[in-house]
């Protein structure tokens, strides 16, 4: 405390909260840090960056005492430490904000909060909670946004992030760690987590923010260290003296642009439709999802980790009852409910867990890629030997490891030779449709483009290939079309050629904030008539994210979800001069507004418009942008 | 997760670790051991006659353990086999007395998987406990033993039953003949059919074994199944040597075999195990017991020294397991 305090005299130097130098750890056979320094301040947001496999989640997990070191030395306030547990941090100030929250989910929000009170001997004082509870909120700004003595399950996953930060004070953490804190929020809740985040770098807290989302990193951080391989490539530079182009070539390495290279002509997909599936729901999660699939096409599902994308998946496969819908092979409406169907049927699905749905442990290599094959088989016995030809030559193609190695475990290869094993299991049937989810999850750079060149010469074969990645920019990279999902509905179906990462973020936000927006076009075409949307534009095409018509003579020719070329609307010159007032359409009978939506920090979101019929008395167009801004600070 | 350190051809493990490596050599060495102790002991231990005595009483043990070694591999338990084994005696005792030997046994053995599906169902239908179900089983079952009988053993049973234990085949008794027969087939059904490698699948990863299209609700049955009706195949011969069905038959059997499938090298929760280990398995603890009484150890001792044994054989084999497996 009395260090701490000296560093405070303004003329020194702000000592480091933290200091790693050359942690190593190793898991079985894989090396996941080999060597990797880092450096925190107090006061201040340091991003923690690494294409997926770099070792960041590693990283931050050593620093939060979930993982021993194997190698290497931490510094905290100046005293080496070596954390025995997550116990052993929290008791020096140390806390971690996960992906998968560690809340409890039975228990109320402020039994959550102060979770590691509950372990003290003694009495709760449950006021006293209550109070500091409350206090804490304030700090954050956040006073009233939690209602303490509901169950935390029936929390939003950004109310649980809150309550999670709120725990970490709760404690009087000093270092919080932020691991992929964004990856479920919508653009709003993220730019609220930002506001939280800096009100604690103010009041001296040092922060690691662990993200793979580059315009976040740019937008909140101080200073960034970049992870690859296990290595730190880039140590603590500030934010500021860095562009976008540095940190991506930090990030991948010298093979930028070849890991999402596409065969130079574009594959021609007018092939029949393999799958097709029509408004089908697996309550409560999948509400109402349709899209279709032809063969040699690679189509992306996208949205936030919760918007219900696994279990479509999971419900089209047979693993999750469906409850309404019909899902189509090659034409055929798919019966039954068991994957043991659907399989038989041509279909393939790789799930997003390798080690609790894709492996079994205990069965060699050779059986875990057999087993699909065994699940479809008719027969008392295996009938392995009708597939050995076949296996070989899998084997050979995709540079599997060889005889030699299929009667070891799975558990002894790699993330990304285990996944080439897993999709391989499905080759083997020869499917005509494959859908994977998070096939990259877990597998080092090098390997995630040898299996980006899997998947497109699957499809290039004529298989149909529907890939699930939050990660929007492989999702983008990869699939010739993108299917949105959000809240379980699939809410738009447009070409990746249209997209890029912010308008996939924008398409993919809950419908909680789009319902605040449906309420204001509501508003203003109840009180007005005609018709509003929400879209994004850039040169000449249009995205619509909402639409509603009150109006139908007004209707301005695209539906939410829908990508047009300006001229194709039916107000091709309002939103080619965007002008800020309201413009006459030459065909006459309509006048529109558009202006722009941005948020609180400066954020585009894109372009509200609103029709009216030409002629009556038309509001002042200042007094709806008021309201648009309201509205987006709000989003 | 970065690197692989790549398995290196040049530092291929030599035969013997390899054979080292395997738990079924491990536990045939374990059991030689046990065997070269024992004959020093007793001089009387490795005699001719012993030694078929000592098979003779691994036939009913050893065939309640056939059907455990399928349930534990798919992760479960069944408590109940022993007094399942108690109850079906019964029936098959009051059967005989009604109608031919042969159709009795299939009364019994029918009963005794009839048993067996409802708890198979109870436990991967409704998603109840194993251990819970069974071990409510365990009480019905013993408790209607008693009713049926009418609380004491039932002696009338036909001396024609007897052939079945006391025929011999090329010298060896038919009893123990029907127990190493049994043990191939369980051992060929689990290493090369669908069901077999879907049970080890159900037991490692029910989840991933489900959506690779297996039957895994019909394989997570069939073992209790199996337990159950192979329960009441073990008092048949219990009966034909005895000629006379006893409700408390069986009692605390299901601990003896569970015992004996996991000195045999199966894992608890599910997925590792076989049939060769739990037949040696089943032989380590014969031998322990009959040890004992030719050495005349006292039954109270008995119980303190069987537990010993197997607490220290399994603690020494995974010391030297997770040596040799480095």
């Amino acid at each position: 405390m009395s260090l701490a305090a000296l560093d405070r005299s303004p003329e020194t130097v702000v000592a480091p909260l933290l200091v790693m130098r050359g942690i190593t750890k190793t898991f079985d056979r894989t090396r996941a840090l080999q060597g990797a320094d880092f450096e925190l301040r107090e006061g201040e947001i340091h991003g923690l960056l690494g294409a997926n496999g770099a070792g960041k989640s590693t990283l931050s997990k050593v620093i939060s005492g979930h993982h021993a070191f194997d190698e290497g030395e931490m510094v905290y306030r100046g005293r080496e430490i070596r954390l025995r547990g997550t116990r052993d941090a929290l008791n020096i100030g140390i806390a971690i904000v996960m992906q998968e929250t560690s809340l409890v989910p039975d228990l109320t929000v402020l039994e959550n909060i102060f979770l590691p009170e509950l372990g003290r001997p003694g009495r709760l004082n449950y006021g006293a909670l209550r109070q500091r509870g409350e206090e804490i909120l304030e700090s954050l700004g956040q006073q009233d946004s939690l209602p303490f003595d509901w169950e935390v399950r029936r929390l939003s996953s950004a109310q649980k992030q809150l309550v999670e930060i709120a725990k970490a004070l709760g404690v009087r953490a000093k270092l919080v760690i932020f691991d992929e804190p964004t990856a479920s929020l919508s653009p709003g809740e993220v730019e609220r987590l930002f506001d939280v985040m800096a009100r604690l770098r103010d009041s001296g807290h040092g922060l690691v923010f662990v993200s793979h989302r580059l315009e976040e990193v740019f937008a909140i951080t101080d200073r960034v260290t970049v992870l690859r391989e296990g290595r730190t490539v880039m140590n603590a530079r500030p934010t500021a003296d860095l562009s976008q182009a540095e940190l991506i070539r930090a990030m991948v390495g010298s093979e930028l642009g070849a890991i999402y290279a596409r065969n130079e002509e574009t594959p021609e997909i007018g092939g029949a439709i393999a799958l097709e599936v029509r408004h089908i729901s697996a309550l409560p999660v999948v509400r109402d999802v349709s899209f279709s699939v032809r063969k040699g096409e690679i189509l992306g599902l996208g949205g936030l980790v919760g918007a219900g994308r696994s279990e479509t998946a999971e419900a089209i496969f047979g693993l999750r009852p469906r409850t309404g819908g019909e899902v189509l092979l090659g034409g055929k409406p798919l019966k039954g409910n068991s994957p043991k169907t659907a399989i038989r049927a041509g279909l393939g699905f790789v799930a997003e867990d390798r080690r609790t749905q894709n492996i079994v442990p205990d069965l060699s290599v050779k059986e875990n890629l057999l087993i699909a094959h065994l699940g479809a088989h008719r027969g008392f016995f295996c009938g392995y030997g009708a597939r050995t030809k076949r296996v070989d030559e899998l084997l050979a193609k995709l540079g599997l490891p060889g005889d030699r190695l299929l009667d070891a475990s799975m558990l002894n290869f790699s993330g990304g030779m285990q996944q080439k094993i897993i999709i391989a299991r499905w080759l083997l049937l020869e499917p005509s449709v494959l859908i994977l989810d998070e096939p990259t999850k877990g597998v080092d750079i090098g390997t995630r483009a040898s299996i980006y060149a899997m998947l497109r010469d699957i499809a290039a074969e004529g298989v149909a290939v529907v890939v699930i990645s939050s990660d929007f920019e492989e999702l983008l990279g990869l699939s010739d079309r993108v299917v949105v999902v959000s809240d379980g509905r699939s809410i738009a179906d447009l070409p990746s050629a249209m997209l890029d990462e912010e308008k996939l973020t924008l398409l993919a936000a809950p419908r909680t904030s789009m319902a605040r927006n449906t309420a204001l076009l509501n508003d203003l075409t109840r009180e007005h008539g005609g018709a509003g949307f929400w879209a994004l534009i850039e040169n000449d095409s249009l995205i619509c994210l909402n639409a509603v018509v009150n109006d139908p003579a007004l209707d301005p020719g695209f539906r939410a979800g829908e990508a047009r070329r300006l001229s194709e609307t039916r107000l091709p010159t309002a939103l080619a001069r965007r002008e800020g007032t309201f413009v006459a359409e030459a065909s006459g009978g309509r006048t529109t507004l558009v202006v722009p939506m941005t948020s609180p920090r400066g954020h585009d979101l894109g372009w509200v418009g609103i029709t009216l019929r030409e002629g009556g008395t038309l509001p002042a167009p200042e007094a709806i942008k008021t309201r648009i801004d309201t509205m987006a600070a709000t989003l | 997760m970065a690197t692989t350190i790549a398995a290196d051809p040049a530092t291929r493990p030599p035969f013997v670790k390899k054979l080292a490596r395997r738990l079924e050599v491990r536990m045939i060495l374990l059991a030689i051991a046990i065997a070269a102790c024992l004959s020093v002991l007793s001089p009387y231990f490795l005699t001719h006659s012993n030694i078929f005595n000592m098979l003779d009483q691994s036939v009913v043990i050893g065939i309640i353990a056939v059907g455990m070694t399928f349930v534990i591999l798919t992760g479960g338990i069944d408590l109940s086999v022993g007094s399942v084994a108690g109850l079906t005696g019964i029936i098959l005792g009051l059967a005989v007395q009604h109608m031919p030997v042969a159709p009795a046994i299939a009364v019994a053995v029918a009963a005794g998987a009839f048993i067996g599906l409802l708890s198979g169902l109870l436990i991967n239908v409704f998603g109840l406990a194993a251990f819970v179900v069974t071990l409510g089983v365990m009480a019905i079952a013993r408790s209607l033993a008693y009713i049926f009988s009418g609380q004491t053993a039932i002696s009338n049973i036909p001396e024609s039953m007897q052939d079945i234990v006391y025929t011999s085949v090329l010298g060896i008794p038919s009893n123990v003949l029907f127990l190493l027969v049994l043990y191939a087939l369980a051992w060929a059904y689990l290493t090369y059919t669908k069901g077999g490698r879907t049970i080890y699948a159900v037991g490692s990863n029910k989840e991933a074994a489900r959506a690779a299209g297996l039957n895994t609700l019909f394989y997570s049955v069939v073992p209790y199944v199996l337990a159950s009706a192979l329960s009441a195949v073990a008092v048949t011969f219990s009966i034909a040597q005895l000629l006379s069905a006893d409700p408390l038959m069986g009692n605390a059997l299901e601990l003896d075999a569970i015992a004996a499938v996991v000195i045999g090298g199966a894992s608890l929760y599910g997925g590792r195990g076989s049939m060769i280990g739990t037949l040696i398995g089943v032989f380590i603890m014969v031998m322990i017991r009959n040890g004992l009484n030719l050495m005349g150890v006292s039954p109270f001792w008995q119980g303190t020294a069987i537990g010993t044994i197997i607490i220290v054989a399994l603690l020494a084999e995974r010391l030297v397991s997770s040596r040799v497996n480095r």
